[in-house]
């Protein structure tokens, strides 16, 4: 048995290359470049989301980039946001938001988790 | 640090020479409890950056200017809280009357060329500092390890960063703007308001608002980055001679491996190289799988860790500071951390490794050790005195107030000051004992907040009982 969880642990490693298929993540600046169309939320995105949400290190699902955000969309909207709000795994209570009204934090998970192209900004 | 492709190497090595060895920490720790997303009367939760701190602010406001905060000091519920990036794990920020959020006011609005100073407005990230100031040839002298606080957040903590001759943030302002509760506004420095710029300078948001920041800077330089990996009494032996001889160094322990990872920045007038991206959430995670897989069985986990670390090579990358003094850390955690009398550190972490190898072979998240000059706020954890820091961290997930009780003591028992967004247990009647003008701060302080508007229930035990 315990043989056994060493050697599933070892497959796990392996094939952790070898998962969904993921988009391709594109290039810092063309991250950098992308912003909500409206003032209000560009403000909001650029002071806190794209803190993390724009940088391939931080680990966190990538502005624009569909595989990253399929998993988690797929539970719904409202456990999406329920996470954002509350805060779940990397992700902090409310992005960090601290001027976001939940109708702001929904919109920011809109424009975030729409795919885009690349090299799209 | 490590690479991945190390670590599952070493998970193979390690499953097929103790074949039957089960992993302690089989599964991820669950996701701690999270709060209701709103209270019942529709206010929205508000925690910190880990988690662990809380609140339902009634009143939420992200003022334009200084007119619009002056006004909001004055009607506002208290008690009126300013929040930075959430990233102190004390509780400074949660109140049940106003979160401010200085979000807005954000970005340089002078500078002097030749005095090398910048004025900033308080709510800039020093994510974003860094580039603004790159493009005016100025450069902070130092710069904390994490880059998503506001400056004025930072300054108000004594967030600091590492170098024996070099100061936290608020040791290189040379003044601020202060908006008080009665929404009167002061220009601070240490000619017109000697005493409020003393006690002030580190405030805790106690004092009132800071709006802008007037900063000493350095000419823009670039500096060679580089990661070494050292046996932990070489390390410590040699402490003294590499705070000596470099501008910013520091070093983590990395637990159960008998190694320190030693980062040292000095100035360079090499060409910048490329810097690949980073590595130290990856590495970070390995050390929680080689918890995971060989916690049971410390001589193993060290034996094993120095097999593979002793393969790893140096790491050198040249750039400006501002790009490589402060990373991005994703992976949430809590953190202790104290600033001790210099010649007294080495022999507190000493003592704190070994409680830690012998009590608890849950943790594997590096010590940090580092080091700061002396300076003059009053409530600075630095004031008059030369510091050495230890800090100690645990996953987010998992328990951390055992083990900072375990270590809190060894810390109070060297002279330790605690950071003041760190979590720690002292109380007035403490920091009265560790900071010489901490009665003149608290009088201060009152005299500027008499009804105490700033005060959440935290800093009432701070300053008041």
């Amino acid at each position: 048995m315990r043989h056994a969880m060493c050697i599933i642990t070892l497959a796990g490693f392996v094939l952790a290359g070898c998962g969904a298929k993921k988009d391709p993540v594109p290039a810092a600046d063309i991250l950098a470049a992308r912003h909500p169309a409206n003032l209000r939320l560009s403000l909001l995105y650029g002071q806190s989301c794209a803190a993390c949400h724009a940088h391939a290190e931080a680990g966190a699902p990538l502005v624009g980039v569909g595989s990253d955000w399929q998993a988690r969309t797929a539970q719904g909207d409202a456990v999406l946001l329920r996470h954002a709000l509350e805060g779940y795994n990397g992700m902090p209570a409310g992005g960090q938001c601290f001027a976001c009204t939940p109708d702001d934090i929904a919109a920011l998970i809109r424009f975030m988790s729409t795919p885009l192209p690349p090299t799209a900004t | 640090m490590v690479s991945r492709r190390a670590l599952v190497l070493l998970m193979g090595g390690t499953a097929a020479a103790g074949a039957g060895a089960a992993a302690i920490w089989p599964r991820e720790a669950p996701e701690p409890p999270a709060p209701p997303a709103m209270d019942a009367q529709g206010h929205t939760v508000w925690r910190n950056w880990s988690g662990i701190q809380m609140a339902y602010p009634q009143a939420r406001a992200a003022p334009a200017n200084e007119d619009e905060l002056a006004d909001l000091l004055r009607k506002s519920p208290g008690p009126l809280r300013c929040v930075g990036a959430g990233h102190s794990f004390m509780p400074l920020v949660p109140t049940p009357g106003t979160l401010i959020t200085l979000d807005r006011f954000d970005g340089i609005t002078a500078h002097d060329p030749v005095a090398l100073t910048a004025t900033v407005r308080a709510g800039t990230r020093l994510s974003t500092l860094g580039r603004a100031l790159a493009a005016i040839g100025q450069d902070m002298p130092n710069l904390p390890d994490i880059n998503k606080q506001s400056l004025a957040g930072a300054i108000s903590t004594a967030t600091h960063g590492t170098g024996e001759a070099l100061h936290a943030i608020h040791g290189n302002i040379t003044g601020f703007r202060l908006v008080t509760a009665d929404g009167k506004i002061t220009d601070c420095d240490a000619v017109r308001t000697p005493e409020l710029f003393a006690a002030a300078k580190v405030g805790l948001g106690a004092f009132g608002v800071i709006t802008s920041v007037t900063l000493r800077n350095a000419p823009m330089r670039r500096v060679e980055r580089l990661v070494r990996l050292m046996p932990v009494e070489d390390t410590m032996h040699n402490w003294p001679a590499l705070k000596a001889q470099n501008r910013n160094v520091e070093f983590y322990y990395l637990p159960f491996t008998g190694t320190t990872a030693v980062i040292t920045h000095n100035e360079t007038d090499q060409p910048a190289t490329p810097r690949a991206p980073s590595v130290d959430n990856d590495t970070l995670l390995d050390l929680k799988h080689l918890r995971d897989w060989l916690g049971w069985s410390p001589n193993l986990r060290r034996t094993v860790a120095r097999r593979i670390l002793q393969t790893v090579p140096p790491e050198r990358v040249v750039g400006e500071a501002w790009q490589l003094l402060s990373n991005e850390r994703s992976i949430r955690f809590n953190e202790m951390e104290f600033h001790l009398p210099a010649e007294v550190q080495m022999a507190a972490l000493r003592e704190i490794i070994t409680a830690i190898e012998i009590n608890r072979p849950d943790v594997f998240f590096p010590i940090e050790a580092r080091a700061i000059a002396e300076d003059d706020a009053w409530l600075s954890p630095f004031y008059q005195r030369a510091s050495g820091s230890i800090a100690v961290h645990a996953y987010y997930k998992e328990d951390y107030k055992s083990l900072f009780a375990m270590i809190e003591p060894i810390l109070r028992r060297y002279g330790g000051r605690p950071h003041w967004g760190k979590l720690n247990h002292l109380s007035k009647i403490d920091f009265a004992s560790l900071y010489p003008r901490f009665a003149e701060a608290a009088a201060v302080r009152k005299s500027v907040d008499p009804e105490g508007r700033f005060l959440n229930d935290y800093l009432q035990r701070v300053f008041v009982s």
